[in-house]
């Protein structure tokens, strides 16, 4: 194996009491530092950045200011070489830059003249989020970049085309692009963003204040071109007659990963984790049901490895070992308590905000209650910070909260998009 | 193995020799080597025993149910004409730190068993490999004193300094010198007339009287604080409840303990069989009337049988430690079974089970 190969880490207590089925283990995944010298850091590599230009975009007018100003700031971050498009998004899709629907090489020229059409964005029309991601996907593919990338800005619901389409859209653009989505304002929806960039592998978040986006975009677009390799696929094999119970990212978010499975052989599944940068680490909550052995039998529960351009790179190795030593099958590991925890904190969180929002207050405290005293055990100390402006905490430890009367929209969005950021805890 | 009555030629020397021969009386060359438990080499093709998949990952899982293929000397049966063995990892440990090596060959008086249990100490360095080492070493001393004529008590003493050697090289070789390889020592040369029987440390040996239980006894004391403290007059039941009673007071090790080690000889008044044993087997049946209940009748004409019994009680009882059984019927070669020789390369051996 190279230098050069992803490294597979496996966290786990192999120890399983006599006729336990179930085996637990945190997979962390690290990409090389040197990653970014395996591929070409520029050609292969596209943008597109989706602009929000409904009519809503101009109350308040900073909106649709902060918005070209933040597009234009993340252009300037765009390296030579990298090919790239800008689309103003309304009940239609337009190509704004270049105009005809493909994409630009930038070079100083090209980024000037992309940003003083930028400047020229005027808000006006409706939102139809399906068709932005339609016209993204085709632009992204029309050269040969295969590292694709987009940003998605909005300001209001998906108002003007049906569901389905949305739907459509975005299983038409899994696979193709990734997409990190931002909503700016409070009067967004949260779920619905939080589809679009779940399936397509990116990140959600919100930027209450207008003038926040300029950074924001700037940190987003230093992000995409520090990525290196695209498509990269977890690849889980599993015993002979063994059941997969989930496959979860755990850090730095959690994200659901077990019904994206690709089959992969007769006894292997892939699952997507997009595109990865240089010494990226990312941990993974892998659970395996097998056939229980035997007292003193040892079984391989699981084969962890990456696939990096259909290569098979890093090796991790879940174990099974069935003992009638208690002192052994009763240990916890820490990081799959701490995980499972920190996923537990954002389930509590979601289903807490979902709650109060149907009018339940007593599950919506007892939840965010619940939230509190996992963030404070675990020293999440940024989820603590925002649940304490949705709750009034009585007593962290036991989780003993009470509702806030006035709760600030965009505290609670936050609360919501950021709900799935989780802490690590060794190393 | 080679075909009765083809004649053969000593590998070393080329002069002629008999088939069954297991020395070249010309040049002293081992044509029946030892054998030992580690050193029975794995197959070219493996498969599961769970699930029959022949694809192995190199870990030594099987590729199609996931299961870890049993090692080298997880489990290991050795027979030779005049001695038979089997040891076990038990189920509480995940590698087996017990040894056994077996050799039988000719004196002038007759055919002459000979065999050495060693059991590695958990809490040293590479346990597992410090019991083959000593074993190894000190079976080869044996061989050769028996071939020799040497005096079986002096040699059996020799056979001890020669493990405690390797143990030595072992810890050289792996730096390992802060928490030294070390091991327990039971051996046992069997000859027509006699039976020379060596130990340090708390592995075992018996004499299983074919006669039975009342005439059978315990041929070695541990060197134990449970046996100190039943020497000074405790009850072995007593000291046995003790929490430091496994607490070994003597040791091969490279730490080189100064405690010497035992030697005892017997002559047996009729047939039997000479048992060692590691403390995984006694541990759940100290008494040597238990032992040769189980044991009897067959354990002089079926050894491995008789070990492979012995064994399987120690794991059905708890198998909290490795187990290590090895018998040798007395008076040696008065077993016969059609179509033994007592040529048997070691290739042939050691398959697990």
């Amino acid at each position: 194996m190279s230098q050069s190969d992803f490294t597979v880490e496996i966290f786990q207590n192999e120890y399983l009491t006599a006729g336990a089925r179930e085996v637990n283990s945190i997979v962390t995944v690290t990409a090389p530092d040197d990653l970014a010298r395996a591929t070409d850091a520029t050609t292969g590599r596209a943008e597109a950045i989706i602009i929000d230009c409904s009519g809503s975009m101009d109350y308040p007018h900073a909106k649709i200011v902060q918005a070209r100003a933040a597009t234009q700031a993340a252009l300037d971050v765009v390296r030579d070489g990298v090919a790239f498009a800008v689309i103003a998004g309304t009940e239609v899709a337009r190509p704004v830059f270049p105009n005809d629907g493909s994409l630009v090489i930038a070079s100083p020229q090209t980024r000037q003249a992309a940003k003083q059409v930028v400047g020229n964005l005027r808000p006006g029309g409706g939102t139809a989020m399906g068709s932005w991601l339609r016209l993204a996907r085709q632009m992204l593919t029309s050269g040969s970049a295969g590292l694709r990338h987009a940003i998605l800005l909005t300001d209001g619901k998906n108002e003007h085309e049906a569901p389905e389409q949305l739907t459509t859209a975005i299983s038409e653009c899994d696979g193709v692009f990734s997409c990190d989505c931002r909503g700016v304002g409070t009067d967004w929806q949260v779920a619905e963003l939080r589809r679009i960039s779940t399936a397509l592998l990116g990140t959600v978040d919100i930027v209450p204040d207008p003038s926040g986006l300029t950074a924001d975009f700037e940190a987003m677009m230093a992000t995409a071109m520090g990525k290196a390799v695209a498509d990269v696929a977890l690849r889980v094999w599993t015993p002979q007659s063994a059941e997969l119970q989930f496959v979860k990212q755990v850090a730095p978010t959690v994200d659901d990963l077990t019904g994206r499975r690709t089959q992969s052989g007769p006894q292997a599944g892939d699952y997507p984790t997009g595109a990865w940068g240089g010494g990226e680490s990312r941990d993974y909550h892998v659970c395996v049901q097998v056939n229980a052995a035997a007292v003193g039998q040892e079984m391989l529960a699981s084969r962890i490895s990456l696939i990096v351009g259909g290569q098979v790179q890093g090796q991790g190795l879940v174990r099974a070992v069935w003992t009638d030593d208690e002192a052994l099958s009763t240990r916890i590991n820490a990081n799959v308590a701490h995980y499972t925890g920190q996923a537990e904190l954002a389930k509590a969180i979601q289903d807490g905000l979902e709650a109060r929002k149907q009018g339940d207050e007593e599950i919506a405290t007892a939840k965010l209650g619940r939230a509190v005293a996992l963030a404070q055990e675990s020293g999440n100390e940024d989820t603590a910070r925002l649940l304490a402006k949705v709750v009034d905490v009585v007593d962290a430890a036991t989780g003993t909260v009470r509702l806030k009367k006035k709760i600030d929209d965009a505290d609670e969005m936050a609360l919501d998009t950021r709900s799935t950021k989780t802490v690590r805890t060794r190393k | 193995m080679t075909a009765a009555g083809e004649s053969v030629s000593c590998p070393t020397c080329g002069q002629p020799v008999w088939p069954d021969d297991n020395f070249c009386e010309a040049c002293s060359t081992d044509l029946a080597p030892a054998v030992t438990s580690g050193d029975s080499s794995q197959p070219a093709t493996r498969q599961c025993p769970n699930c029959a998949g022949t694809s192995i990952t190199p870990e030594g899982y099987c590729e199609s149910c996931g299961r870890k293929l049993p090692a080298g000397n997880d489990h290991v049966e050795l027979e030779l004409d005049l001695v038979a063995g089997v040891t076990d990892k038990g189920l509480r440990h995940s590698r087996n730190e017990d040894a056994m090596a077996l050799a039988t060959t000719q004196s002038k008086a007759g055919p002459v068993a000979l065999a050495v249990v060693c059991d590695g100490v958990s809490t040293s360095s590479h346990p597992d490999e410090a019991s083959q080492a000593a074993s190894q070493a000190a079976v080869q001393v044996l061989l050769a004193a028996v071939r020799g004529g040497s005096d079986l008590g002096v040699s059996s003493v020799g056979a001890v300094k020669a493990a405690q050697k390797a143990l030595a090289e072992l810890a050289d070789s792996a730096r390992l010198h802060a928490n030294a390889p070390s091991a327990t020592f039971v051996s046992a040369v069997v000859t027509a007339e006699q039976v020379t029987v060596c130990w340090l440390g708390d592995s075992r040996a018996y004499w299983i009287d074919a006669d039975g239980p009342a005439t059978s006894r315990q041929l070695t004391v541990d060197d134990s604080i449970a046996a100190e403290l039943v020497a000074r007059g405790l009850s072995e039941a007593e000291a046995m409840a003790l929490p430091q009673a496994h607490v070994v007071t003597g040791w091969i090790g490279a730490d080189a303990s100064d405690a010497q080690p035992h030697v005892t000889v017997f002559d047996p008044q009729g047939a039997g069989a000479v048992l060692l044993c590691s403390d995984g087997l006694w541990n759940y049946q100290p008494d040597v009337a238990g032992l040769a209940e189980m044991a009897l009748p067959d354990a002089v004409r079926d050894p491995l049988r008789t070990a492979a019994t012995l064994v399987k009680f120690a794991i059905e009882s708890g198998g909290s430690d490795n187990v290590t059984v090895v018998l040798i019927p007395f008076p040696p070669g008065t077993r016969t079974r059609p179509g033994d020789t007592s040529v048997i390369a070691a290739t042939d051996l050691g398959d697990p089970r």
